[in-house]
């Protein structure tokens, strides 16, 4: 991999902190730590975190491995994690404990938020789940996400996919699912990487000064409004305030670190016999989100491959996704077969993390991407046997490379309290209601 | 003229008119204010709360170009709208900007800003003045002066342009070009809470005149206020009962008021998720890539032919044959195609059995899956969407799969029929499927068939006690069911408040419903009622937080 790691001026800086470094020694070293891969600062690399989730849930039959601990094997479905067992958990048994009234809503709604749908969202008046409580990445992101130029970034692979970041029931953070898009957002104007000077550009501070001016307008308007639409304006306002800070930050260094390099400019994949080519849009925002984490763009990615209840048309499917989950008689070979597929494209990711070195280890290991999905058995809407990977060790808090399988279905609220503490977020408790609770999953952390 | 000569002046046209309208029978004459119902025809109780109306999506680029021009390319803002009872109009009541919202809306802003800037036919639009030097003070003021009042959709205080003005100053000093440093300003006019949401209020339980211009464009044009409106409202008119009619019956003739409804339809019938269309091109040969814009169009056309060219029955989406369409709907529809490219009108009595909405491609492949048609998901449609009868969700513990086709069971009714009879499904499939059946000629995209895997589709059902035999009776029996029209009468006044009734305020809806059957159900004068009932001049209080 070729990287650039420094900037002219950082290394005149460094010329001169080494005092009278010849050209022909290699001029880097006193910036660099042993493997010249960390920060020239010499601080730790950032904890991160990611969300991989997919629609219609596995097959627990083929899913759930054999062998307990460290001692497992992989089962059909878990398959292409081979290159990655040793950094990849998975917990099986666990329950989401919240009432399961609507169909592939209720689990994630209960899993990722540990809360109930919002209550104008239970009549089923319409389709899509609105979350009471923030979901996990939301508390993640508040919390680990304010020193990079993005507090996180929101992906879909599944053109129109809503995604499930929510704030609030008033505001669901919008994944982008064109390639080209998101590489224009992350690596077009205001990208530097590292070695670039940093912009100096007078129209930054005019920007600010304008987004002032729209602060005090939202906040003179701020006055006039009843509690509910209060909190809806504040919301927009936590957004201004971010978008501020993001825009000091082009003004600044850019963190020096040496994996990260600008991307190719990719193309976005065209339809083949109607159907949205999955694979090449999932590598191609794989290779974006990993590089979007090297670069320290971010550390926290919301990846979304398909919607709950997508009814999406894979290749060579003879129906859409969630229309086969109940209609595909016998063993469901084509439901597996998607279900293969997504693994594949969940694996090629973690190995993309893994490929990129990070001090001593790789980005995988700095990194705990949590991997679920909306039911446990999508023809039977359970939500008991819910579908749990946790990938990386976040810096070594986490074990990998185990099996954990709750005898006792075990409320699946831990694992959002244990990634928490994993990420060095101190919370008493994680939920609400039925999913509430007090303490983490001693089992995975290590 | 002042507000009592206007009204006096009104009632005089009005009165001309209605006699006209007396002789002429139900021809489509323009209603006067005499024929709306007055304040005291309404049940007086309390107004429902008034709310925060974040713009759509639709709203905010359609007030871009309103503002700016047909020159203007407004680039796609990324804040998804969200549907809460049934509308994106009710859900932008409560939904909010999200960063990624704000961090769009900032580009989007200065990307129009430069355009304003630089595009000499935009810019003359609301800059008369020609700066005299890099920080022209008062060229600037008179930019964001005239700006400031579209885009807000009211006068901006002086402590408001004051700051605004300091803002372009300083930056074109800095950028040493006046038409860069206003480019600032013009972007915090777009980035404004003022901009993205309608503060309608109230004040002492009644719209303002500067809200009320604001509820009237929106609703009927689905944009920003044009000037005229902006001045009857400064003049005080729109808070008279003569001043909002006219001002409702000038937005209703002009053409925008076309893109108005068809928004409002849109959202009706979620031929929005037509933009994400996605069918097996193997399983249906006559499935193009344009047909999910191609479907949106004919439905939209058929609704505008009705509600403005034709002025007719808006039962008729029910029942029609008449219909628009293009060469590629022709040939899915195996009727004769328009003679040159583009939409044409048709009737298709003597081509098809497809009558009305129901009959259209929209609906038809909407509620159908990617490979196959479905008669819970086109039942459950009808009930929602045409009849507001809520079908709860399905029990999350039932295997719901349906059997393949066999020897013994082919057609989809022969495969669903375990639905009507397990009585865990019966309960709400009873509600969906037999009318969904009724539609099964109809395969997933919309293509007419008579048989289903070799046997003969039976469409015959009845609904809620009225027998049909045909897709064309089940659009009949839809019209002339007690719930279809209540349940339009509804959504329209749920879309033009952004809010969903309150139980007190079902009276109105009552009300609203006789005076539509009144008017012969002409949905025009439909849209007039709801102008001049209390839902939208009455304002509630704010609603405060439960916590």
């Amino acid at each position: 991999m070729s990287f650039e790691p420094l900037s002219r001026r950082k290394f005149l800086r460094g010329m001169l902190a080494t005092s009278a470094v010849t050209i022909g020694l290699p001029p880097l070293e006193a910036l660099m730590n042993s493997t010249g891969t960390a920060y020239a600062s010499g601080s730790a690399f950032p904890k991160r975190f990611g969300l991989f989730y997919w629609g219609n849930g596995v097959h627990p039959d083929l899913w759930i491995p054999n062998g307990r601990g460290s001692d497992w094997e992989l089962s059909h479905q878990l398959t292409p994690f081979a290159n990655v067992k040793d950094k990849l958990s998975v917990i099986t048994g666990m329950e989401v404990k919240l009432p399961n009234l609507i169909a592939h809503s209720s689990g994630p709604c209960g899993f990722l938020s540990g809360g109930p749908l919002a209550g104008s969202n239970r009549d089923g008046d319409d389709d899509f789940p609105i979350f009471e409580l923030p979901s996990i990445d939301r508390i993640i992101a508040d919390q680990i996400g304010n020193d990079t130029r993005f507090r996180s970034v929101e992906i879909a692979i599944e053109p129109g996919a809503k995604g499930l970041s929510y704030n609030s029931p008033e505001s669901l953070n919008p994944p982008e699912a064109d390639p080209r898009l998101m590489f224009e957002r992350l690596f077009g104007a205001g990208f530097r990487a590292p070695g670039d000077d940093p912009i100096i550009d007078p129209k930054l501070a005019l920007r600010r000064s304008v987004l002032d001016a729209v602060l005090g307008d939202a906040n003179k308007l701020r006055l006039r409004l009843g509690a509910n639409d209060k909190a809806r304006l504040d919301q927009h306002l936590t957004g201004i305030r971010e978008l501020e800070l993001r825009i000091a930050r082009i003004e600044s260094d850019p963190p020096n670190l040496a994996a990260c390099v600008r991307p190719d400019q990719p193309t976005t994949p065209p339809m083949v016999d109607g159907r949205h080519n999955m694979r090449e849009r999932s590598r191609i925002m794989s290779d974006l989100m990993v590089m979007a984490y090297a670069c320290d763009l971010t550390r926290v990615v919301n990846y979304t491959y398909s919607d709950l209840l997508s009814n999406n048309l894979y290749p060579e499917a003879s129906a859409g996704h969630h229309q086969l989950t109940h209609d595909e008689p016998g063993d469901m070979p084509q439901v597996q077969a998607i279900t293969y597929s997504i693994m594949e494209d969940f694996a090629y990711y973690l190995e993309a993390m893994k490929a990129i070195p990070e001090g001593d280890g790789t980005l995988l290991d700095n990194c705990v991407i949590l991997g679920t999905t909306d039911v446990s058995y999508a023809r039977t809407h359970q939500i008991d046997e819910y579908p749990i990977l946790v990938a990386g060790s976040g810096g070594g808090f986490f074990q990998t490379g185990i099996h954990y399988r709750s005898e006792t279905k075990e409320n699946a609220s831990h694992i959002p309290f244990s990634l928490l503490r994993g990420l060095g977020i101190q919370v008493a408790s994680y939920g609400k209601d039925e999913g509430y609770v007090t303490k983490g999953l001693a089992e995975i952390e290590a | 003229m002042n507000r009592v000569h206007v009204v006096t002046f009104l009632a005089f046209m009005m009165a001309g008119l209605t006699a006209c309208q007396d002789e002429s029978g139900d021809s489509a004459a323009p209603f006067a204010l005499t024929d709306m119902a007055e304040s005291d025809s309404y049940s007086s109780v309390m107004a429902g709360a008034a709310n925060l109306r974040r713009l759509t999506q639709a709203q905010f680029s359609n007030s871009l170009s309103t503002v700016f021009g047909p020159e203007l390319v407004v680039p796609d803002l990324a804040e998804p709208d969200m549907s809460i009872g049934g509308l994106l109009s009710v859900g932008a009541s409560t939904t909010t900007v999200t960063p990624r919202g704000v961090e769009s809306l900032e580009a989007v802003a200065y990307q129009v800003a430069e355009q304003a800037v630089s595009n000499d036919a935009i810019r003359t639009r609301f800059m008369t003045c020609s700066p005299t030097g890099v920080s022209d003070a008062a060229c600037m003021r008179e930019a964001i002066e005239t700006l400031g009042l579209r885009l807000w959709r009211r006068a901006l205080t002086e402590e408001e342009v004051n700051a605004l003005v300091s803002i372009g100053t300083t930056s074109a000093a800095t950028l040493e070009d006046f038409n860069e440093g206003l480019t600032f300003p013009i972007a915090g006019l777009i980035q404004s809470p003022n901009f993205m949401y309608r503060a309608e209020l109230g004040d002492g339980g009644e719209f303002t005149d500067t809200e009320l211009a604001g509820r009237l464009s929106y609703f009927l044009w689905n944009t920003g206020p044009d000037d005229e409106l902006l001045a009857a409202a400064s003049k005080g008119e729109l808070s008279t009962r003569g001043g909002l009619f006219a001002q409702a019956n000038r937005l209703l003739d002009s053409p925008n008021a076309r893109d108005g409804m068809r928004n409002f339809f849109s959202e009706q019938l979620k031929l929005y998720e037509l933009d994400h269309y996605q069918k097996d091109p193997q399983v249906f040969e006559h499935f193009t890539s344009s047909l999910g814009e191609d479907a949106k169009e004919e439905t939209l056309k058929l609704l505008e032919y009705i509600v403005f060219d034709d002025d007719s029955d808006y039962r008729e989406i029910m029942s029609t044959t008449k219909t628009f369409i293009n060469r590629q709907l022709a040939a899915l529809y195996d009727v004769p195609a328009p003679s040159a490219e583009g939409f044409a009108y048709a009737d298709l009595k003597d081509y098809s059995p497809r009558a009305g909405i129901l009959g259209h491609a929209a609906f038809l492949g909407l509620h159908s899956h990617a490979v196959s048609s479905s008669a819970t998901l086109r039942g459950k449609a009808v009930r929602n969407i045409l009849l507001c009868q809520l079908i709860p969700a399905p029990p999350v513990n039932v295997d719901t799969s349906i059997p393949e086709p066999s020897g013994t069971t082919n057609t989809l009714r022969e495969r669903v029929a375990e639905h009507l009879t397990d009585p865990s499904c019966a309960g709400c499939h009873r509600l969906t499927d037999p009318i969904g059946l009724g539609l099964e000629n109809f395969d997933g995209i919309g293509r007419w068939r008579d048989y289903d895997n070799g046997e003969i589709i039976d469409p015959s059902g009845d609904l809620d006690g009225d027998e049909f035999f045909t897709p064309y009776e089940l659009g009949v029996a839809i019209r002339n069911h007690r719930q279809f029209v209540p349940c339009i009468v509804r959504t329209l006044s749920r879309y033009a408040t952004g809010r969903i009734e309150t139980n007190e305020e079902r009276a109105w809806l009552d009300t609203l419903v006789e005076r539509f059957e009144g008017h012969k159900y002409r949905f025009r004068a439909l849209a007039l009622e709801v102008v001049m009932s209390p839902f939208f001049r009455k304002a509630g209080a704010t609603e405060e937080a439960e916590q």
